[in-house]
């Protein structure tokens, strides 16, 4: 009986397998061999971890699937904060802000040109302003697109997206920028019927709800009123 | 798709990381949606963004592109197994460890995990990634596949002949020579 004729019939036995006629040969060599019956049990180790390792090493080599395309602020943000902005990419207006800062605390004199100049140096556009919409019920990909349009029609240049998980949606509503740019977060959230909107790097956070009580386009009004209220200067 | 510039991802480059995402995405969802899917399987797509999150943290301790794969799916994995554990440990009563690979002793449903950890489950996650990295360069071809072949998929040594074009006499040599190196890999604590 030679080791190939073993381990063959020990395998198909262990991969369940083996007929009835191998696996009679199989215990008849384990009974009057003993010294196998500890390879069998090493094999039957090996065999378990392989299967345990093979769909990991396979999904290495994985390639199917697209990154969801949701997910891109959120890491970004996470590339942000942990690994700061490239110096090439860097926001170019807060060395000139810091500037303007200095010059504040000299005079009255300087702080009334100051009062004159300062729109100039602010930002351009205000405010960054992101924009996501919850919809649990997944509506939002059906026919009813009117919605998003308003919302994208009051915010043409922000960033939007469209949650149908809370938890997604409370991540990015927790995931602020780096920097103390001023940010307004604004979330419609489709079920409950409200707006909400959160500043960030002002003095002191805002926040605000907005029941839609007439309609979206109304009530997002009110909102970019509210955050235009807050971060004029 | 090309791996991403891994000194650009150091830097935060968001352009190298929209690359490594794109790149890294069917690897992390693949071992999320093996560990979760059979139980949690709304959790997988959040757990491989956690896991790309993860891995955004740790890339300044990464050496070379090649790590990032091993590494990422280590992560996805050891965050599932905990997730799993978290859940049943909740489910069944605090202090309670569970498999997540065996099937169910015959008073469970089948479909939830059974005592006996698997070996894998044990591992630390940079241990896991290197011994990852390290299966994929020490099986030879055809090695891998005849292994997923006969244990993955359960196809006879005729079969696996017919499939890979060898010799049905060279299917038991390819099966044992291919456990031999995942033992080498896998069990090195109690080879060494």
């Amino acid at each position: 009986m030679s080791n190939e004729r073993f381990f063959d019939l020990a395998m198909k036995v262990i991969a369940h397998q083996a007929a009835d006629v191998e696996r009679a040969e199989l215990d008849a060599m384990l009974g009057s061999q003993p010294e196998l019956r500890a390879e069998f049990a090493r094999l039957e180790t090996d065999a378990r971890m392989t299967k345990d390792a093979l769909p990991m090493m396979d999904a290495m080599e994985a390639t199917a699937g697209e990154f969801p395309v949701y997910a891109r602020e959120r890491l970004q943000t996470k590339v942000r904060q942990t690994l700061g902005r490239p110096a090439a990419k860097q926001e170019p207006d807060r060395s000139v802000a810091w500037g303007w800062r200095r010059i504040l605390g000299l005079t009255v004199a300087t702080a009334v040109v100051l009062f004159v100049a300062l729109p100039i140096f602010r930002a351009p556009g205000g405010p960054v302003i992101e924009v996501a919409m919850l919809d649990t019920v997944g509506t939002v990909r059906g026919s009813d697109t009117n919605e998003t349009e308003i919302i994208k029609q009051q915010w043409k240049n922000s960033t939007f997206q469209s949650f149908d998980k809370t938890g997604r949606l409370e991540n990015w509503e927790t995931n602020w920028p780096e920097g103390n740019k001023v940010t307004a977060k604004v979330v419609y959230d489709r079920a409950v019927g409200e707006v909400r909107v959160s500043l960030h790097g002002l003095e002191k956070p805002q926040q605000r709800t907005f029941v839609i009580e007439r309609d979206l386009a109304a009530t997002i009004q009110e909102a970019n009123a509210f955050i235009q209220e807050h971060t004029k200067h | 798709m090309n791996p991403p510039d891994l000194q650009a991802l150091k830097l935060g480059d968001e352009s190298a990381w929209d690359a490594a995402f794109n790149w890294l995405w069917p690897t992390v969802f693949a071992v999320a949606q093996l560990k979760l899917q059979p139980f949690l399987p709304d959790e997988v797509e959040d757990m491989a963004i956690e896991a790309l999150e993860e891995l955004v943290a740790k890339v300044r301790s990464v050496n070379s592109v090649e790590e990032l794969k091993p590494l990422v799916a280590s992560i996805a994995h050891n965050r599932s197994v905990s997730l799993l554990r978290n859940r049943f440990a909740k489910k069944r009563g605090a202090g309670k460890t569970e498999s997540l690979d065996l099937p169910a002793d015959d008073r469970k449903p089948k479909d939830e995990p059974a005592p006996g950890d698997s070996p894998l489950d044990s591992l630390a996650e940079k241990e896991l990634a290197a011994r990852l990295k390290k299966s994929l360069t020490e099986l030879k071809p055809p090695q891998g596949e005849i292994l997923s072949d006969f244990f993955l998929h359960g196809l006879r040594y005729e079969e696996i002949a017919k499939k890979r074009g060898v010799a049905v006499g060279s299917v038991g040599v390819y099966l044992k020579r291919g456990l031999e190196a995942m033992r080498r890999v896998w069990r090195q604590d109690e080879n060494s």
